[in-house]
């Protein structure tokens, strides 16, 4: 989409505050627009990204022909206003003080062992617009401290203003209102109802705009002083939203990640996978190269290991299978994408550590990969309609769930469950039985297809169309006859990166056709190689690529950080490892890969070296190395070392050089793949289709380690209609069974469609491809209670 | 105690009252406290689910208000105002004589579940302060003696009327008619009398009326 250049002319009104008179836009609040002049305010429920309450009058400014002081962050700029700020005016003063002095009457003055103080808005003011010294003297207001308003956040009531931000957030941004003020006068307080746990996949946001130190996470509570911290920008590695974050940490330990502010894509909110699932990078990390030697993994140097790995895969070269998984950042992605073509010749790579097709990976050359950033966070907020084609927002990319609520837009899923987070976007359902998707965008009803015809209107596509026949196609398809924009919204963090830098079968950086002679020799130009040393036609990729490895047609696999139960056939990823002569595992993290590997070599977190995500809009999300001491190497530095033990050097492999040869080499210009034209498939089977995705809070690898995150999860359950509870009897539980074996699982009623049953992919208590060895669509039988 | 289905249907009667189905949570609060005696967790999820808010919002309203119990009351839950002018005549005695008589203290039932006893604020009834409260009708001019009175009568199963005409229900069968007013019982007994327009009376024989807006009394 092209950015919107007609100018709009926005009215404005004049006013003057403490004496400077300035021109600010109608609707302008007083306390923004004394902002503009320097004049801070002294708030604390005012927030930006929230609709004014007024509720703690702290921000009281003398207005002119007003009888009393006016709270400035709901008091609105009317022409000719004049405004006398705490800058200007006794009156306004004294009104902050007196505020404040009210404020501090029942506040603890705990600072010493509260977690805000050194950070603390109340602190700050209260020095900058409070008396020094209290007149009271009565006892002050006391609770028992502190109460769980979830298993993650914790509540001090005592500490709190009673500002009300923190139940704004719930109920305006996140859509969960389950925080409310309960009581009233000096009882007032935050809470939930008696039986219902603030378990938001946005929770950890009220304890960042929180003015006090009332609202506190169970992960940080009393870990630190916030002068005691180094803090880094830093752009979250748990998914495509492509969230900017904070990252915090004192003596080489992270301690704590905020939302950091990024207009254009979080805002200044993130979920609470970013926010709180960072223990995984303080334990349990590969810490040395590790060699097979008589069927045992030990300790090697890094030459004894580089050599090892050199030979094997030099001695594989073209017959070598490389798997890079979906987290890597782009430089590292490109990294494996230039290793395989160019030092051993092979175009067998996938990023995918998923559910895939040959359909897919035609869609996402020809519709995709290198493409110019086209919808963006700000065109869905803007657009008049909104498509969701085998996507959850809320579990699966959560900044366009919160953005597609903030602009009420008219939202569509296509797919088997109406789901509360459609529910909270308030968009309806178009049924579609899982794996079914390609049929309802054929028989499209009439108005769905006129809303897509709207200026504006945008189709989203996840990375489940991949399960379902005939979906990218007809995306591709719908897009083209209705006008409406096309995104695809993958949802691991590395995936458009990766594929932007050709770390796919078939597609070299930026978009360009593996087959295509320009493409070939702007890339080998820039690797410095040979043109003909790239591998002449497109390799394998998905299920062929494991098939293949597991039938001893490809020879060694290069393998970062893919677990293989996140694979749909488990086992096949298993066998393809077991079966390829020669395996080579980079990861920083031990996985059923690495234990089977005959070489395994220790790779750097997202904290120990800088590179860059690109988040679903397709822009680039850079971030800096954290700690800048590690010894660890990047995937690319050791792929570098690889390469120049074979005797290639194919150009840079450090993350600045790599960068470079990424802008060097641009997008694709040329000719690209023609999107597939598959043909949607009827169902096969009888009973209950089965419809599944990846919850936010799951049994993620790099989710381990925060008990207290976990907890806030959403139960696994087996979720059926009414009608179809009904027939099963109404147990409590029921027992899922697929082709290789069965969960029990609690039944829950949903909006589900009749004859489809709804499980977790991955949760704590069940793994569908694992467990059932069922994929998305596939009929499993539902019986009630637990198995036979 | 669970909602049963008909308490539901009541609720969705009195939610589509109201052109913001919303509005109609105060009366369905009263509803539920005639069904359970008390605003009961099951309560709360029920008016939650008819008005499609969450029961955290429902919470909110229903500690807001106190005449919204989240604690059991008795089968008579008993009030004695003792703010200013009821506390000076008297209130503050009369509400010493029924704790000392109940034994039991603020918001508290008795072990029987008979009674509850509570202080209460201003009734807008200080014509005849001090006044005592059963079941949300009025006892006026209430002295101790007639308030431990009026308990022993309520004990022994005696009929008891409110100074002002109704007779005694109980705590329940008031709150029904909190969540229904148009259920006739309403408006039974006096509501004014005689003693509550003297002042009225006073200010007109003296031509007297408030001051304008803005100008000094
Ligand atoms: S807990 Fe914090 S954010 Fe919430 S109302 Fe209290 S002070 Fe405000
Ligand atoms: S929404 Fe995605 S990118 Fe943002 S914090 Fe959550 S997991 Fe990270
Ligand atoms: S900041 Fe204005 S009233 Fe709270
Ligand atoms: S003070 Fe008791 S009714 Fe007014």
């Amino acid at each position: 989409m092209t950015e919107n250049t007609t100018t709009e002319i926005v009215p404005t009104v004049s006013v003057t505050i403490d004496g400077v008179a300035l021109q600010v836009p109608k609707g302008t609040l007083a306390i923004r627009a004394a902002e503009m002049i320097g004049v801070e305010i002294p708030r604390f429920c005012d927030h930006p990204l929230l609709e004014p309450v007024a509720a703690c009058r702290a921000c009281l400014i003398e207005v002119e022909g007003m009888p009393k002081p006016q709270p400035a962050c709901a008091q609105v700029v009317g022409e000719g206003m004049t405004i006398r700020t705490q800058q200007s005016s006794e009156v306004a003063k004294d009104a902050q003080e007196g505020v404040m002095e009210f404020l501090l009457i029942n506040h603890p003055l705990d600072c010493p062992v509260c977690d805000k103080g050194g950070e603390c808005p109340l602190q700050n003011q209260a020095m900058s617009a409070g008396r020094g010294e209290s007149r009271f003297e009565g006892e002050k207001r006391t609770f028992d401290k502190p109460i769980n308003v979830s298993a993650q956040i914790l509540l001090d009531r005592e500490r709190c203003v009673s500002c009300a931000r923190c139940t704004r957030f719930a109920d305006q941004i996140a859509g969960d209102p389950m925080i409310e003020l309960l009581e009233r006068g000096a009882q007032q307080q935050v809470g939930t109802a008696s039986d219902e746990p603030f378990d938001s996949y946005f929770s950890g946001n009220t304890v960042q705009i929180c003015p006090v130190g009332a609202l506190t996470s169970a992960a940080y509570r009393f870990r630190s002083r916030p002068f005691d911290l180094v803090s880094v920008p830093t752009t979250c590695e748990h998914c495509a939203s492509g969230c900017s974050l904070r990252t915090d940490y004192r003596r080489g330990v992270v301690t704590r990640r905020l939302a950091w502010d990024s207009p254009e894509v979080n805002e200044e909110w993130n979920c609470d996978k970013g926010r709180f699932a960072f223990a995984y990078l303080a334990e349990g990390r590969i810490t040395t190269p590790l060699v097979r030697e008589d069927g045992e993994l030990r300790p090697a140097s890094w030459p004894e290991a580089i050599d090892v790995a050199a030979r094997g895969l030099a001695a594989a070269g073209s017959r070598t299978g490389v798997l890079t998984g979906g987290r890597l950042t782009q430089e590292d992605a490109y990294g494996y994408a230039k290793f395989a073509r160019a030092v051993l010749g092979t175009d067998s790579i996938d990023f995918r550590a998923r559910a895939t097709s040959p359909e897919e990976t035609q869609f996402l050359r020809a519709a995709v990969a290198g493409a110019p950033i086209g919808v963006t966070y700000t065109a869905l907020e803007q657009a008049p309609f909104v498509l969701l084609v085998g996507f959850e927002p809320e579990d699966e990319s959560p900044i366009v769930f919160l953005r597609l609520r903030k602009a009420r837009t008219r939202v569509v899923s296509v797919g088997a469950v109406a789901t509360r987070g459609l529910d909270k976007m308030g968009g309806e359902l178009l049924a579609a039985l899982p794996g079914q998707e390609a049929a309802a965008l054929r028989d499209l009803p009439a108005d769905i297809r006129a809303a897509l015809e709207q200026p504006g209107a945008v189709i989203l596509a996840g990375e489940r169309i991949a399960a379902s026949a005939g979906a990218p196609s007809a995306v591709s398809t719908l897009a083209a006859s209705t006008g409406a924009a096309l995104a695809w919204v993958p949802r691991r963090a590395g995936e458009r990166g990766a594929l932007d830098a050709g770390a796919l079968a078939g597609l070299l950086p930026g978009g360009r056709p593996l087959i295509d002679a320009q493409a070939r020799a702007q890339v080998a130009a820039i690797w410095g190689i040979d043109t003909a040393a790239l591998p002449g036609l497109p390799g394998l990729s998905g299920d062929d690529l494991l098939t293949s490895a597991s039938r001893v047609g490809l020879s060694a696999l290069l393998v970062a950080g893919v677990d293989p139960v996140d694979l749909p056939d488990p086992a096949l990823a298993l066998r393809a490892v077991d079966t390829a002569a020669f395996v080579v595992a980079l990861d920083h993290h031990h996985s059923a890969v690495t234990e089977r590997a005959d070489v395994v070599l220790p790779v750097a977190l997202v904290t120990e070296k800088s590179g860059t995500f690109l988040d679903w809009e397709g822009r680039p999300r850079p971030f800096g190395q954290v700690f800048k001491d590690a010894l660890t190497m990047s995937d690319a530095t050791v792929l570098g070392m690889i390469a120049s033990a074979i005797g290639t050097s194919a150009g840079a492999w450090d993350v600045n050089g790599i960068r470079r040869e990424l802008t060097a080499l641009g997008p694709w210009q040329g000719a690209r793949a023609v999107v597939p034209g598959v043909q949607p498939q009827a169902a096969a089977g009888a009973g209950f289709r089965l419809a599944s995705w990846r919850e936010l809070l799951d049994a993620g690898v790099l989710q381990e380690g925060e008990p207290f995150l976990a907890a806030t999860a959403r139960p696994s359950a087996a979720i059926v209609s009414a009608a179809a509870a009904a027939r099963l009897g109404s147990p409590a539980t029921v027992t899922v069974t697929g082709p290789a074996g069965s969960v029990t699982l609690p039944l829950e009623v949903g909006a589900v469609l009749d004859d489809v049953v709804f499980v977790p992919m991955h949760s704590s208590e069940c793994s569908i491809y694992r467990d059932l060895g069922a994929r998305i669509g596939t009929a499993v039988d539902v019986t009630a209670g637990g198995a036979a | 105690m669970t909602i049963s289905d008909q308490t539901l249907e009541r609720m969705r009667e009195l939610a589509s009252r109201y052109p913001q189905p919303r509005s109609a949570l105060l009366p369905m609060l009263h509803l539920v406290q005639s069904v359970d005696g008390e605003v009961t967790t099951d309560g709360i999820n029920a008016c939650a689910e008819v008005l499609g808010i969450s029961p955290a919002e429902v919470t909110g309203v229903s500690t807001f208000y106190t005449m919204y119990k989240r604690k059991p009351v008795g089968e008579h839950h008993i009030g004695v105002c003792v703010n200013t002018l009821c506390g000076l005549l008297g209130g503050d005695a009369v509400y010493d004589a029924l704790s000392e008589r109940l034994g039991v203290g603020h918001n508290e039932p008795t072990a029987d579940g008979k009674f509850s006893l509570e202080r209460i604020e201003c009734q807008a009834a200080c014509t005849h302060a001090p006044v005592m409260t059963v079941d949300w009708e009025f006892i006026d001019d209430v002295t101790p003696a007639a308030a431990v009175d009026v308990v022993d009568r309520l004990e022994r199963g005696e009929q008891v009327l409110s100074t002002r005409g109704p007779a005694i229900r109980t705590f329940q069968a008031t709150e029904h008619t909190l969540a229904f007013p148009d259920d006739g019982l309403a408006g039974e007994g006096t509501s004014v009398d005689d003693k509550m327009l003297a002042g009225l009376r006073y200010a007109k024989e003296h031509n007297m009326s408030a001051p304008a807006h803005g100008q000094e009394a």
